[in-house]
């Protein structure tokens, strides 16, 4: 596919070379030839019935250029109506491809623009670095598999299962060794919850500096995960309940990463996962083996988990002593700030984008919390002085993403778009100037502020930061 | 001796009783029949070596500061500078750290008032950490191949870099504690923090106000212009269709 994908002509950057009229983007002229089937003469060559599509495609532009109608918008009727009606369509005048021709499925070519990215200067390492997922584009709460963001810390594995094992050591009654045939014969559990990265929207804290959502809020998917819950795991070697206060879960990646997880949190929710969007973990998420801990920030989540240890106090480790500090103005550091708070953001329209044209939309967006549900989010359209409740689609799930719109149209006129959400605590999501007020402005971590995207009259969306 | 049948009989009872008793705890134990087998020493030994603040876990051996030189010339300096200071691959290792912290116990430079960058032995709170970090995950491109006492010297020479240790100094298991009370920020971390436990309490909390609620536009910050196409052209980065699409980005050439 990809080979293909790349020899194709630009069919979309025809497209997009187009310029603006009567406050519509408009196609070139010569645009007559549709995009599917440029592609396909491509693929295919020109045959036969191809040539005779084409022929007609230059008559019906002619005729188009003709009356003068040659500024209508390519989604929008020409005077006897919409060409993509009008025409024969090409897909539905001929065979199409065959079962099983992608054995493992793609998305369409037409979606390519939809990828994790980078963001420049973040670090040095690509092994050690950051992929975003691209939030703009995505529906629903649930993020496909091939977009969940990646942070790594010395580079993915693709491990054989067969040669995976999970250790759990320390305060048990009987270390024990698992293999994964051994622990996918277990009651296992399917959940969906959300990851945050830590530092999600952390390039923000002092001033906006990144453009899209997919570099703000990025470091946020929702998955729903399969495995067996941890405390099962940890009661089959008989943990010492009296005195184990926290777990290390250790990755089998180069960084061995490792991170002390609270005791509580170990017992409650957490799951030994393997299963993701009801297929295997991908490599890039800790294939074949990763801890999911509900509601704590991404790091906590130990992908290649190969080991778990029980203590009576934390490890310590580097993932938790000298980063993943959230650093107060008085230099204190904080430790062990693994919670994901109360957070929310409109996915749409959102920062780089451009509203093309005037009229409705719905402003859609998500919130979560690692404190459980989200009960509310409050949409405002004037930069925070107005608010109305925006709708929650369903499921509405402890620790997990929730998807919410709100009808809205748009005059052509300027706004400052945000959502702010509400968790099952009472907690609303604070202003950045509220969060700055008590952790100044050199934090990293855990940056919930509620997010502001302004509209221009040219209908273009910015990011910038309110009050 | 002679024991009457009755007197067997009773042991016996006793014998099966003790096995069922066994066999009942031993169900008890493994309610998942077939699943997971104990670890042997050997196996913990070789994954098991992770070195706590307590220093629980931390390995017998020794490593000198000049012995730790000579390894970071070869294997880390490339990455981290000469003297752990460079910042051109990774965030410098050391540096940014006076007496008068080690003093203290507080590293001024990490308070709200200095415009230092923050180095690893600034934040440092614990030298288990450099040991533990160094063992398990370094050098970047082939970690865990250092031994224990080549991990004991790296950790001294950094250690004296930083001024903590004298050029001399042979750090071992025994004396590793000495350091640890003279780290520059021993003290500089608190758990005190509403972020720990789900019903912690969060620093600060928004409003729910939904009617004519202040707001301060005149501070409003922007996204600057000189950031224009860092990230790529974002048009390139939308769906090419529908009526919300991504702006044109790109840098000019």
């Amino acid at each position: 596919m990809s080979t293909r994908r790349c020899c194709r002509p630009r069919a979309n950057s025809r497209f997009m070379s187009a310029r603006r009229s009567a406050g519509r983007l408009l196609p070139a002229p010569e645009n007559f030839i549709p995009d599917s089937l440029l592609e396909e003469i491509s693929d295919h060559g020109l045959d036969a019935s191809r040539r005779d599509f084409l022929r007609k495609s230059f008559v019906a532009a002619s005729a188009t250029l003709a009356s003068g109608a040659a500024l209508a918008a390519p989604d929008h009727p020409a005077a006897d109506g919409d060409m993509a009606i009008l025409q024969p369509s090409v897909h539905a005048t001929r065979l199409g491809y065959p079962v099983a021709h992608t054995p493992y499925g793609l998305p369409s070519k037409h979606e390519a623009n939809l990828q994790r990215r980078e963001s420049p200067g973040l670090t040095r390492k690509r092994e050690s670095s950051i992929s975003f997922t691209p939030l703009q584009g995505l529906f629903g709460i649930i993020t496909p598999s091939g977009l969940h963001f990646e942070r790594h810390h010395a580079g993915w594995h693709d491990i054989d299962p067969r040669d995976h094992r999970l250790m759990i050591n320390g305060l048990v009654s009987t270390a024990k060794v698992y293999t994964m045939a051994e622990l996918m014969r277990l009651p296992s559990v399917s959940r969906m919850h959300f990851i945050e990265c830590g530092a999600n929207s952390a390039m923000d804290w002092a001033s906006p500096a990144v453009p899209s959502v997919q570099y703000t809020h990025g470091m946020l998917s929702c998955c729903e995960f399969t495995g067996v819950p941890l405390s099962l795991l940890l009661e089959d070697c008989g943990i010492d309940k009296g005195k184990a206060k926290w777990v290390l879960a250790e990755g089998n990646d180069g960084a061995s990463l490792t991170r002390s997880i609270p005791i509580e949190r170990a017992l409650d929710d957490a799951i030994v996962a393997w299963g993701m969007n009801g297929e295997m973990l991908r490599p890039e998420n800790g294939y074949p083996l990763r801890l999911v801990v509900p509601g704590l920030q991404g790091v906590c989540w130990v992908k290649w988990l190969r080991r778990l240890e029980v203590g009576d106090a934390p490890f310590g480790t580097r993932e938790e002593s000298t980063q993943y500090l959230d650093l107060m103005p008085d230099g204190v550091q904080r430790q062990y700030t693994v919670i994901q708070e109360c957070k929310s953001v409109i996915t749409a329209p959102s920062g780089g984008q451009r509203l093309l044209d005037k009229g409705f939309y719905s402003i859609t967006g998500l919130a979560w919390s690692g404190r459980g549900k989200i009960t509310r989010v409050d949409v405002s359209v004037d930069a925070g002085r107005n608010w109305k409740t925006a709708r929650l689609e369903s499921p509405v799930l402890p620790k997990c993403l929730t998807r919410f719109n709100l009808d809205w149209e748009w005059d052509g006129k300027p706004y400052i778009l945000q959502s702010r959400a509400i968790d099952e605590t009472g907690h609303a999501q604070p202003k950045i100037a509220e969060l700055r007020a008590v952790r100044g402005k050199r934090s990293v971590y855990h940056n919930n502020a509620i997010q502001s995207w302004q509209v221009s009259a040219a209908g273009e969306v910015m990011n910038v930061q309110i009050s | 001796m002679y024991k009457s049948p009755d007197r067997v009989r009773v042991i016996f009872a006793w014998i099966w009783g003790a096995l069922l008793l066994v066999s009942i705890s031993t169900a008890h134990a493994e309610k998942f029949a077939g699943i997971g087998r104990k670890a042997t020493n050997h196996e913990i030994a070789a994954w098991d070596i992770d070195v706590r603040p307590d220093f629980q876990g931390l390995p017998r051996g020794s490593g000198s500061v000049a012995q730790g030189e000579k390894i970071w010339v070869a294997k880390c300096a490339s990455c981290h500078g000469e003297f752990a200071e460079s910042p051109s691959v990774f965030p410098p290792l050391v540096g940014g750290t006076t007496k008068a912290d080690i003093e203290r116990g507080r590293v001024a430079g990490l308070s709200a008032a200095s415009e230092n960058s923050k180095t690893t032995m600034m934040k440092l709170a614990t030298v288990s950490t450099l040991f533990d970090y160094i063992q398990r995950a370094m050098p970047f491109d082939a970690p865990k191949s250092l031994k224990v006492d080549e991990v004991y010297a790296v950790t001294a020479f950094m250690l004296n870099l930083a001024d903590l240790v004298p050029a001399d100094y042979v750090l071992n298991e025994k004396n590793i504690a000495e350091v640890q009370r003279r780290l520059p920020n021993r003290d500089g971390n608190t758990i005190a923090h509403g972020m720990l436990e789900v019903r912690g309490k969060p620093d600060v909390s928004g409003k729910d106000c939904m009617r004519d609620c202040p707001v301060d536009t005149n501070t409003m910050l922007v996204l600057p212009s000189s950031v224009n196409g860092l990230n790529g052209n974002l048009a390139d980065q939308n769906r090419p269709y529908g009526s919300i699409r991504g702006i044109e980005t790109r840098r000019a050439p």
